[in-house]
């Protein structure tokens, strides 16, 4: 419905907190944008500065292309679906979805047809006249989702609907909201700090970290090709295996070596990744995800791509299994592997493990950021 | 903690959280004897101390004043004398200083209310920069003895300042001090400040405006709150004396509380306990038929998770 821009936008709070820093983003029409991070990283601030609950202190927050600084709350149509669901405890469930409407002037009749359209959507005919103490944790999210859509604002502003939720229901709710948001189409802001949520949810994601925006892409492209050390380790779950690897080359071939391990980089690698030739000779941070390994008796073994290691943990998920292991002596971490159901491997056995060499990453030590470089993949990414 | 013996075991034994006397001691004769008697005394005599007054001045006022003077702890040694109530009523006009009472009331509790909801709205609610000024300033009102502000009160409904028309012997001379109590506006900001302020957000996105968000939200949610200042507001106003006797001069305006002591010399003493009666009968039922629902929980289920 509208698109909403963020320009160099900061939240500083009276006792100096700078909760938000120069967050520069703009969330386009009919958007899904989700901001995921880690707890007090400033997704809330900036989702409350975009509602007014929040003064902006510096940069500016347009909404389908208004500067909307100095304008209040009500005056700015979008509607917020809030964390711990404020619900109006003394009216029903209908008077709450119609609260809005009414205070908005809609005609009586328009404000019942736009209640029950909303209750039918979300299931709540049944609950109409129940004040909200006699609901579930469920319905009221629901109703306080309702609340949102009866409105059909420029956008809707979400701050973690779902983390109330058991895991069943959260996963049914985040299908429906999805769902939801297709149809109605508008522009939706989603917070969370469920990497999850925001990797399913998003037509785009915005990382941030520490009130600064890491990241903003689409989530398949911010899993691939995260920018910096805390992106990689933050998107994907279980989070990306992380070692100082010393690059060298043999036999033609850039290898990383950790421990007694080593990997020959593959060309394609190089290819998205041509800075990292500068590092020949040099220490390197070597991301390897989880799902990048896999136990040798299911992959094609090869030459330079395999470890053989001690299995310290045997993790069954059911539909795979996660082996932790230690690839170096001197460091405690252990690294996980997601491997086949029916691996073989064993609490304190060997095992050979076969790494995917086309996928692995590769980060400056010092400053965390990932190695591409000129002519490498990612265009612009956006990094603090 | 009054409880009866037999009930205070069922309790103990059932086992939620420690008893003064286990369950085990209970048994023992002895004990159960020595502190359920202590216990029965103990409710017996709060009774006698709280209702044994209310009673007796009910049976005095129904009692010919004769028998009150003679036989003072006599039942109706010659019988009752209802005539006391209706003589009360109407030829000593208690009934028109029980309607003038009723009218003092309203308008304090009104007062009352108005101000100490508008005031803790915007102080807790609204906040503007100087909200936490005005509030140190109201507390600091709370240190002054209401009797250090006597005068200077009496001389501000004389001469009020802008409208240069004195309020002596008029009900707003009662009324409008009434409001201008700090300490209800205290209650009601702190009461306001514990809602959840998600609430009040979520309204103004909904497009509430400060007006509705006090009037449609904050109110409704305050229920409890209100019942409380309502009580203490009535029953000072039922009660008040000095205040009522300064500015209202006119017999024909004042309340119980001024005229009762009056009454006393013009009519017999029978007659006066019954006027007595009927004065204390008013907060008495009152304060009956609203504590319950005044005074219980906040019935703020529901509204936000936590
Ligand atoms: N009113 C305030 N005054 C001072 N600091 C604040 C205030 N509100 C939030 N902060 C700080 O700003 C930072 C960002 O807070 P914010 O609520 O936006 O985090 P968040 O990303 O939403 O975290 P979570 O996932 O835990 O909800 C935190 O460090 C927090 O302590
Ligand atoms: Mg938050």
């Amino acid at each position: 419905m509208a698109a909403i821009e963020f320009q160099a936008v900061s939240k500083v709070f009276p006792d100096g907190t700078r909760a938000v820093d120069s967050l520069d983003l703009e969330i386009k029409e009919d958007e899904f944008m989700v901001f995921v991070g880690p707890s007090g990283c400033g997704k809330t601030t900036a989702l409350r500065m975009v509602a007014g609950l929040e003064e902006i202190s510096e940069g500016t927050i347009s909404i389908g292309g208004r500067v909307v600084n100095e304008v209040q709350s009500k005056d700015r149509d979008v509607a917020m679906v809030f964390q711990n669901y404020a619900l109006y405890p003394h009216m029903t469930v209908a008077q709450n979805l119609a609260f809005g409407l009414k205070l908005r002037k809609f005609d009586k009749a328009e404000v019942r047809r736009r209640v029950s359209v909303a209750a039918a959507t979300l299931g709540l005919e049944d609950y109409l006249e129940r004040k909200p103490s006699a609901l579930s944790g469920g319905q009221r999210q629901r109703v306080a989702m309702g609340r949102a859509i009866v409105r059909e604002p420029h956008a809707y502003l979400m701050d973690e609907p779902l983390s109330n939720l058991d895991a069943q229901l959260r996963v049914q709710v985040r299908a429906e909201i999805q769902k939801l948001q297709r149809t109605l189409g508008v522009t939706t802001i989603y917070v969370t700090h469920d990497q999850t949520e925001a990797m399913t949810m998003g037509d785009r994601i915005a990382v941030m970290r520490g009130g600064t925006l890491q990241q903003v892409d689409a989530p398949e492209q911010v899993y691939r090709w995260p920018v910096n050390r805390f992106v990689a380790g933050f998107i994907g779950s279980p989070a990306m295996n992380m070692v100082n690897a010393r690059l060298t080359r043999a036999n033609g071939d850039l290898v990383a070596s950790f421990g007694q391990h080593s990997l020959v980089i593959g060309e394609e690698v190089l290819a998205n990744r041509p800075a990292l030739r500068a590092h020949e000779g040099g220490e390197v941070v070597l991301g390897i995800r989880p799902e990048d390994i896999e136990d040798a008796a299911f992959a094609a073994e090869a030459p330079g791509r395999t470890l053989t290691v001690v299995c310290t943990l045997r993790e069954a998920l059911g539909a795979e299994v996660l082996v932790h292991f230690s690839a170096v002596d001197d460091e405690s971490a252990a690294l996980i592997a997601r491997v086949d159901q029916l691996t073989a491997a064993r609490m304190g056995e060997p095992l050979q493990l076969v790494v995917d060499t086309s996928r692995l990453h590769f980060f400056e030590p010092a400053s965390g950021l990932a190695i591409y470089g000129e002519g490498g993949r990612v265009g612009a990414p956006v990094a603090a | 903690m009054i409880v009866v013996p037999g009930r205070r075991r069922a309790r103990s034994v059932e086992g939620s959280g420690p008893a003064l006397i286990g369950p085990d001691e209970w048994r023992r004769a002895r004990v159960r004897w020595g502190f359920g008697g202590a216990q029965v005394l103990l409710l017996i005599g709060l009774i006698v101390i709280g209702l044994g007054p209310l009673v007796w001045l009910a049976k005095s006022a129904i009692t010919p004043t004769n028998d009150t003077i003679t036989y003072p702890m006599a039942l109706f040694p010659h019988g009752a004398a209802w005539s006391n109530l209706h003589e009360a009523w109407s030829n000593v006009q208690v009934g028109k200083y029980f309607w003038n009472t009723v009218v003092l009331a309203i308008g304090s509790w009104f007062a009352q209310v108005f101000v100490a909801t508008t005031a803790g709205f915007a102080l807790s609610v609204l906040r503007p920069a100087y909200a936490k000024v005005i509030t140190a300033l109201l507390l600091t009102t709370l240190f002054v003895p209401a009797v250090v502000l006597l005068v200077p009160l009496y001389v501000e409904i004389v001469h009020p300042p802008l409208i240069h028309h004195s309020f002596i012997d008029s009900y707003w001379a009662v009324w409008l001090p009434a409001g201008a109590s700090a300490f209800n506006v205290v209650l009601v900001a702190r009461f306001f400040d514990n809602l959840p302020r998600e609430i009040f957000e979520a309204a103004r996105i909904d497009g509430a405006g400060p007006f509705r968000l006090f009037w449609s939200v904050v109110l409704p949610m305050s229920k409890p709150i209100l019942g409380v200042v309502s009580v203490f507001a009535v029953l000072a106003s039922w009660k008040d004396f000095l205040w009522p006797l300064l500015v209202l001069t006119n017999p024909d305006e004042q309340p119980l509380s001024v005229r009762l002591p009056q009454i006393q010399s013009q009519t017999s003493l029978g007659v006066f306990l019954a006027a007595l009666f009927i004065a204390s009968l008013v907060p008495i039922i009152g304060f009956l038929i609203f504590q319950r629902s005044f005074l219980r929980g906040t019935g703020l289920g529901g509204a936000i998770k936590g």
